[in-house]
């Protein structure tokens, strides 16, 4: 059952060369048909284990008990929003132009990206992570560049050069544990590794250095935009919607969760990142005159926040970071379909060429203004629950100063989604955008799935936080135990 | 454990650390994922010499091989996309590839 969230997707991408010559067309079927039965598949584990039973853990012993895959609360949440970013981006990349003979490839390159994430969630060892970790950045590099423009191929080269460093510190940090404990798998690990020993220090700090880089923290954030900015549009959801929250966030959460555990220094550490990402990510989100850009430097101040929320080590911080990386996922996906819409309609998406644009597309109009307030956390959209709760959970932990930086951020993030608005979808239509028109349907559609996702998330709070989201903090039971 | 570890991380953090001193310095592409070949070498190291001193060198040598084989991917797409930029930029220069600011 839960190999075939990876055989699945396998078998779809392996299928591309033969669907090339006889039925080119049929790729785009193929990938959205997959991404669908991962939505689905998601969907009945969710109602089998987590809402009938209150079974939280799935395993799934590979090779005669030597490698194992496993679902639980966090990895749920990070399947179904593995399953719906790809749904969207299936819907929207059937629209987007290609040329016809390349369109197999780059399916399969997104069946391969989706493939290689759903192992990386389902991982339980430090060295198949790394594996899924290759996979997926690998497919990602390939997938910035695809339309060979120099700036995508420039994104691409940054991309790789800093995630490779990340990849080799998370490598070290692997040896060094395995060095120790002789195993890689986590529940060794845990059982093996003694705080204190300065070994297991240095092995720790370069697994967290490796995943904030790969989640774009604001030190280490330079490759973020730019890889962003320069992928094509439905590589643009996909990459700011899940990928860098897989490889970066729930990478951490995970590895720390399962092997190292929470320790006081290590919480005021993550917690400064965060709330650094979240303040100056706001602040340097203001400065940008690109569609696409100014969502990258929200995206970083938004993974601040679940950095944030995660860092109190406390059960409401664990289920604020989880939700908000689903509405996070759902949100930063759906503003990033609207920049590809107003793109495809104008042509540009800089911020001077553009104005006046909510008459001429009030699809995209609509569900842009329902993502910013979701982004911005204003109720009763999703984002304001996450939000809620992660402050809600540092006041309690103590740590008053950074609830109030996370509320300040908040206010900011607002400002600068209301100065885009103002700048794309308000005021008066720039010269050259008279003729311009709603795209076509395939275009918005994504749009409104994800818009309504919000609402509902939002609305029905009181169901999805305590049966889906809940079971969650019994991760850190088990840890401490 | 044994004790050659020491000698060996040493001579791994000597090796890992000249090839960041090359990616940090290096203005050329090429020279660039040279240094990226070197440290993944320094870590493909320790993790032999890791698991010769905890006694599971069979475990350490299949990680190491799937290791490489991952590494041999990774270094065939960077240098494609180097490829790539060489022939729009016609120029190595990794200064030269300034098209995103901001």
């Amino acid at each position: 059952m839960l190999l075939a969230f990876i055989f699945v997707p396998l078998l779809g991408a392996a299928i591309m060369p033969i669907i090339r010559k006889i039925w080119a067309k049929g790729s785009t079927w193929i990938m959205t048909l997959v991404s669908f039965y991962l939505v689905v598949t998601t969907g009945w584990i969710a109602y089998q284990n987590f809402l009938s039973s209150q079974k939280l853990v799935l395993t799934e012993w590979l090779l005669g008990q030597k490698l194992a895959l496993s679902v639980d609360g966090l990895s749920l949440i990070a399947l179904a929003a593995i399953g719906l970013v790809s749904l969207v981006t299936a819907i929207y990349s059937a629209g987007y132009s290609l040329d016809p003979d390349r369109r197999p490839g780059y399916n399969a390159l997104l069946l391969l990206i989706v493939a290689g994430m759903n192992g990386l969630v389902m991982s339980t060892d430090l060295f198949s992570l790394y594996v899924f970790l290759e996979i997926v950045s690998l497919v990602a590099y390939i997938l910035i560049a695809y339309q060979n423009d120099v700036e995508g191929l420039e994104g691409s080269f940054k991309y790789f050069m800093l995630s490779s460093v990340a990849t080799v510190f998370l490598l070290l940090g692997t040896t060094l544990l395995f060095a120790i404990t002789g195993s890689v798998s986590f529940i060794d690990l845990a059982a093996g590794i003694k705080s204190g020993n300065i070994i297991v220090q240095l092995g720790f700090v370069s697994v967290i250095f490796a995943f904030l880089v790969k989640a774009g923290m604001i030190p280490f954030h330079a490759w973020l935009p730019d890889a962003y900015t320069a992928a094509p549009s439905p590589v643009s959801i996909l990459l700011a919607g899940i990928v860098t929250k897989i490889c970066g966030v729930y990478t951490l959460m995970r590895v720390v969760l399962a092997v190292f555990g929470f320790t006081k220094s290590f919480s005021l550490m993550l917690l400064l990142i965060g709330a650094i990402s979240v303040v100056l990510g706001a602040f340097l989100a203001f400065g940008q005159k690109n569609f696409k850009r100014m969502l990258a430097f929200s995206s970083i101040s938004q993974i601040g926040y679940m950095m944030m929320g995660f860092a109190t080590g406390s059960p409401l911080g664990l289920i604020g970071a989880a939700f908000h990386f689903f509405n996070h996922a759902v949100f930063k996906s759906l503003l990033f379909i609207n920049a590809g819409a107003v793109e495809q309609a104008t042509g540009t998406r800089n911020f001077d060429e553009l104005g006046g644009l909510a008459g001429k597309m009030p699809v995209t109009g609509v569900t842009s203004i329902i993502g910013m307030l979701s982004t911005a956390g204003i109720p009763p959209l999703a984002g304001f629950w996450s939000k809620l709760i992660i402050i809600i959970a540092l006041w309690q932990g103590g740590y008053h100063s950074y609830a109030l930086i996370a509320v300040f951020a908040s206010v900011i993030t607002l400002g600068y989604l209301l100065s885009l608005q103002h700048s794309v979808f308000f005021g008066k239509v720039k010269q050259g955008l008279e003729e311009v028109h709603e795209v076509k349907p395939v275009f918005y559609w994504p749009a409104i799935i994800m818009a309504s996702i919000t609402v509902c998330c939002g609305i029905f709070f009181w169901f999805i936080i305590p049966k889906l989201i809940l079971p969650v903090s019994s991760l850190l039971g088990s840890m401490l135990k | 454990m044994n004790n050659f570890f020491g000698i060996d991380f040493i001579t791994v953090i000597l090796v890992i650390c000249i090839g960041l001193y090359t990616l940090l310095l290096a203005k050329n592409m090429i020279r660039m994922l040279i240094g990226y070949e070197l440290m993944t070498k320094g870590v493909t190291l320790a993790f032999i010499s890791a698991g010769n001193a905890n006694g599971r060198i069979a475990l350490s040598q299949t990680l190491v091989i799937t290791m490489i084989v991952v590494e041999v991917v990774s270094i065939a797409t960077a240098l494609a996309i180097v490829m790539l930029i060489q022939k729009k930029n016609h120029s190595l220069n990794i200064r030269k590839l300034t098209n995103l600011k901001g």
